[in-house]
């Protein structure tokens, strides 16, 4: 990493005794990363960035002000104290304005491996090679992006909370589309050890689907039983996952306040079906993620057990004002599954299709939390209990609400990236009835 | 607190040392200007000296101020400040790119040597190499023009600013309202291996609000976003736009919004906005025509384009009253700018992408015009920051005006019968290779009769890009066209934010299909285990 974390101390230390404010609170990320994308069949960018920020946030009373810089030295450090102070005098007091939070004990993440730290960059494009290779004899090209990440993460306060951790992760996703037959295939993965990394397996997965997806046929939208590969569920139960939050329903502008009645709280009400579970920990090496949410610990968390509402996210304000305990939004995502293998959840269902990916997920209404995405990359018929030739994609608007309340089956998780975030989360395959396909898309 | 309460909690001397709070990052500025030189001969030297056949060096200082204000409470006061740079290199036909925060000599040769190393861990079994133009060389200084440099702006002026916004919102009767304006100063120096030494300095502004009202009886909520756009402006902008009665106004159409009839779904006859049009040039026009997308350099992620090279000059991409423009050097353009971040000069690059309905060009960066057999870049090169790649991103986009300037958005409401006008943006979202949209909005007043008649709610429409526009039939005229556009235009891995800006004119589409979001949902949220009407289960587990 940019920086070493005897470093991180030190800047963080000196940038706190710098600070005349009432509370300050430091926090420096720093990182290598290496990002490679290809294209065609050829690598078409190489980058090796080596970067660091430092942010700011000094309080005087109730106001408070936040100053970010990329520099270090003494002069900056100077500079950047004596700008937050300035602009925290002039801000507005903020009567939800909390002071720092108090030092607490964080469990040791585990994010973190020296392999992955230590590899070459030469070495990373290398890993390339044979799967570029492949596609080049396969006959399909292939476009990917190849991400490794080395960082730390450094959170001091004027409360003596000082706290460390460090991370690495290698993102891998590639693109396999075939010349002819508008065939496209896509798959992914995401490790913290590039020794769990296994590239090739990746690439055979993507050229298998664009193989498999060529010359597509037409099939009438409309509501249907679908089989949901896990890239495909991460992405939209997440979007479920970042709402549950407490502040909104109290005010009234959540999707939950039209599940329960006025008055009543959603905590432990049935509002999803009976193997909808979720979970967030930081510990499970699923997915692993920091200890720590701005110097809050994470724990394993259920949000959703068998059905029923089990927590919500409270800030710390808000926590204070309705005398909660705070609550920390999720690091990451766990969804136990029923260990099914794809093939067998695709033998459960007579007439449906199997969605391999899915993207451009957007909110098309708060109050249902019905959002409206597409599906790419490999789109399947199923016909009694057998994949029956691919289908053109479609355009969905359907909520994660529903999804989550017709499971029909779940098959084994894994981690895999997400269609427009690497928020880590560890998701099996579902069954879902009654999906909304709501038009055809001509894009292969 | 009120508003102007906090004011005198203010010392003098505070208000003189935040008032000069970006001096310091000019100066800093100032100070790169007087070393650039050095570090660009260093290297490039060392870079050319390792094998590259093209290099070019990056040093970029981007500063930004955002407030938030959430009600009465100001929450949000930050500034941020970042400073690198980064060099780029083409070895054998294979780029290599480095960055850092490191603005020493040792630095940037350090940089050099890394990105050629990474460019040359390919060799071997690289396919094609890539091949670039030469650019002519370039010695230029340019800045945007603002009225008032948003930075030298005082706090207080702006936060008083987003307090009256709120105060109007909650006095109208909303039960929330959040209010927002972020304003960013990229300052850039580019030196390449063609002989260009280029500074230039850009700066944007972005005011937003958000007013809610809520229903705790039905569990229902409405919010209403302000229509102002973002610009490539100065404090000018929020300053003159007239929010205050705009939020007065969005509290009516929330409330409205919230009691209006549910759409009826079906073809109807569509006047949109150009506060709702631009995001669809932007995403069916803007995206499609970008030639990296459409030669496969995007298919991981942003995908691909159903618009390929076979289709210029060929495609009837629109109604003959389309012509959709591209150019780089728009008053007030979010992507107007001198030069590219490739060093190629703007002036002169202007394009038609669309003629009279027939897609005409691609927008393209370095290395890609000759790929389709065209004449070099049209100027479209983009990093957005340091530690950023160059891709090829969107010019300023717009759709020009129809051929009677008299035309208004009531004369081509006047032609619908039985339709929708369309203001601002909702939801939006579009197939890997642009086929299949589908958009929101922020108010939907029904058509009848060629007259306004009232609010509806739960609308989408959706469709086919080409068929779309050419749907198009009527135009307004040239005093009804408005500069609008994005922020924060996303593309490329990692993900980069590009601002770009769409003029556009209301506009008249016939037979849309249109859509009842609320029947999407299902009706009100579903049913657990609701049944299927199509598709269905082998056997259950």
């Amino acid at each position: 990493m940019g920086l070493t974390p005897a470093a991180a101390r030190t800047l963080c230390d000196r940038i706190l005794d710098l600070v005349a404010a009432d509370s300050a609170t430091v926090h420096i990320s720093a990182a290598d990363d290496q990002h490679v994308r290809f294209a065609n069949n050829d690598i078409s960018s190489s980058a090796l960035i080596d970067q660091l920020e430092l942010t700011l946030t000094v309080g005087y009373g109730r106001r408070s002000a936040t100053v970010a810089t990329t520099a270090t030295d003494e002069r900056a450090l100077m500079r950047l104290v004596d700008q937050a102070q300035a602009l925290a005098k002039l801000a507005p007091e903020d009567p939800e304005h909390m002071p720092p939070v108090k030092p607490a004990r964080f469990a040791e993440a585990i994010a973190w491996s020296d392999r992955t730290a230590n590899a070459a960059p030469e070495d990373a494009v290398g890993w390339l090679r044979p799967v570029i290779e492949r596609a080049r004899a396969a006959g399909v090209d292939t476009a990917g992006y190849l991400t490794r990440s080395v960082g730390g993460s450094t959170l001091a306060n004027s409360s003596g909370l000082f706290v460390q951790q460090r991370s690495t992760s290698v993102g891998f996703s590639l693109t396999a589309r075939t010349p002819a037959g508008r065939g496209s295939g896509w798959a992914s993965t995401q490790v913290t050890d590039i020794r769990d990394l296994d590239l090739a397996a990746v690439g055979e997965q993507a050229i298998g689907k664009a193989l498999a997806s060529r010359n597509p046929v037409a099939r009438a939208p409309g509501r249907t039983t679908v089989v949901l590969e896990a890239a495909a569920v991460r992405d939209l139960v997440c979007w479920l996952l970042w709402r549950l939050e407490r502040r909104p329903f109290d005010e009234g502008r959540s999707f939950l306040n039209r599940l329960v009645e006025q008055g009543s709280d959603p905590l432990g009400a049935a509002l999803f079906g009976n193997s909808a579970t979720l979970l967030s920990d930081p510990l499970d090496p699923a997915a692993p993620c920091a200890t720590h949410a701005d110097g809050l610990p994470l724990t394993r968390t259920p949000w959703i057990e068998n059905g029923r509402l089990k927590s919500l996210a409270v800030g710390r304000y808000w926590a204070r004002k309705q005398g909660l305990p705070p609550q920390p939004t999720p690091g990451n995502l766990l969804m136990p599954g029923d260990g099914k293998s794809l093939d067998e959840l695709v033998g459960m269902v007579d007439d449906g299709i199997l969605i391999t990916r899915i993207w451009y997920l957007r909110e098309l209404e708060p109050e249902t939390l019905l959002v409206t995405g597409l599906t790419r990359d490999g789109t399947f018929a199923i016909q009694q209990g057998r994949l029956a030739g691919p289908v053109q994609n479609f355009r969905f608007n359907e909520s994660p609400l529903n999804i989550l309340r017709r499971i029909v089956a779940s098959g084994i998780p894994c981690r895999v990236l997400g269609s427009e975030s690497d928020f880590p989360a560890h998701v099996p395959p579902l069954v879902v009835a009654d999906f909304n396909l709501s038009s055809i898309s001509d894009a292969s | 607190m009120q508003r102007r309460d906090w004011f005198k909690h203010v010392s003098v001397a505070g208000l003189a040392l935040a008032a000069g709070r970006w001096q310091v990052t000019t100066a800093r500025a100032a100070g790169i200007a007087d070393v650039f030189s050095s570090l660009a001969d260093s290297a490039l030297g060392k870079a050319t000296a390792l094998g590259a056949s093209f290099a070019d060096l990056h040093v970029m200082q981007s500063d930004s101020e955002s407030l938030f204000v959430r009600e009465e409470m100001v929450q949000g006061v930050r500034a941020d400040s970042t400073l690198g740079c980064s060099v780029r290199v083409l070895v054998n036909g294979a780029w290599g790119f480095a960055a850092s925060t490191d603005l020493s000599v040792a630095g940037v040769v350090r940089l050099a040597e890394s990105a050629v190393a990474i460019a040359r861990a390919q060799a071997g079994w690289r396919g094609q190499p890539v091949e670039i133009e030469t650019l002519p060389a370039h010695s230029a200084r340019w800045e945007q023009p603002v009225d008032v440099d948003p930075f030298t702006v005082p706090l207080e002026e702006k936060v008083e600013r987003l307090l009256a916004i709120s105060g109007a919102a909650r006095v109208a009767g909303a039960d929330f309202c959040t209010v927002g304006l972020q304003q960013v100063r990229e300052r850039k120096w580019l030196a390449n291996s063609f002989g260009s030494r280029i500074e230039q300095t850009r700066i944007r502004v972005a005011p937003t609000f958000t007013a809610t009202v809520t229903d705790p009886k039905t569990g229902r909520f409405a919010s209403r976003d302000s229509l102002a756009p973002p610009r490539g402006a100065g404090w000018e902008h929020p300053r003159d736009w007239d929010f205050i009665a705009e939020a007065t106004l969005a509290v009516e159409q929330a409330r409205e919004k919230m009691a209006a009839p549910s759409v009826t779904p079906g073809r109807k006859d569509l006047v949109i906005a150009p506060s709702n049009l631009w995001l669809t040039i932007h995403e069916t026009v803007g995206h499609p025509t970008e030639l990296d997308r459409a030669l496969g350099y995007e298919a991981n992620f942003a995908g691909t384009s159903f618009c390929t090279p076979d289709k210029l000059d060929r495609l009837q991409y629109g109604s003959e009253l389309v012509t959709i423009r591209a150019d780089r050097t728009a008053s007030q353009g979010l992507a107007t700018t001198a030069f590219d971040d490739d060093g190629v000069e703007t002036a002169g690059k202007e394009f038609p992408i669309i003629e009279r309905g027939v897609f005409r060009n691609f927008q393209t960066a370095l290395g890609q015009a000759a790929l389709i057999g065209r004449a070099g870049s049209n100027a479209c090169a983009y990093a957005d920051g340091f530690a950023a790649f160059p891709l090829q991103r969107m010019p300023n986009i717009s759709l020009q005006p129809g051929p009677d300037p008299a035309v208004t958005v009531a004369d081509l409401i006047a032609g619908v019968d039985d339709g929708i006008y369309i203001e601002g943006n909702g939801s939006w979202s579009i197939d890997q290779q642009r086929y299949n949209f589908q958009f929101t909005g922020t108010v939907f007043h029904r058509i009848t009769g060629g007259r306004l008649d009232g609010m509806l709610r739960d609308v989408a429409y959706q469709g086919n890009s080409v068929d779309f526009w050419n749907a198009c039939d009527g135009l307004g005229g040239a005093a009804a066209c408005e500069l609008r556009g994005a922020f924060h235009c996303g593309k490329g891995q990692p993900p980069q934010a590009a601002p770009v800006s769409h003029a556009a004119v209301p506009a008249r589409f016939r037979g849309v299909n249109v859509l009842n979001t609320a029947a999407e949902a299902g009706g009100r949220a579903g049913a657990a285990g609701g049944a299927c009407n199509g598709g269905s289960l082998r056997r259950w587990a």
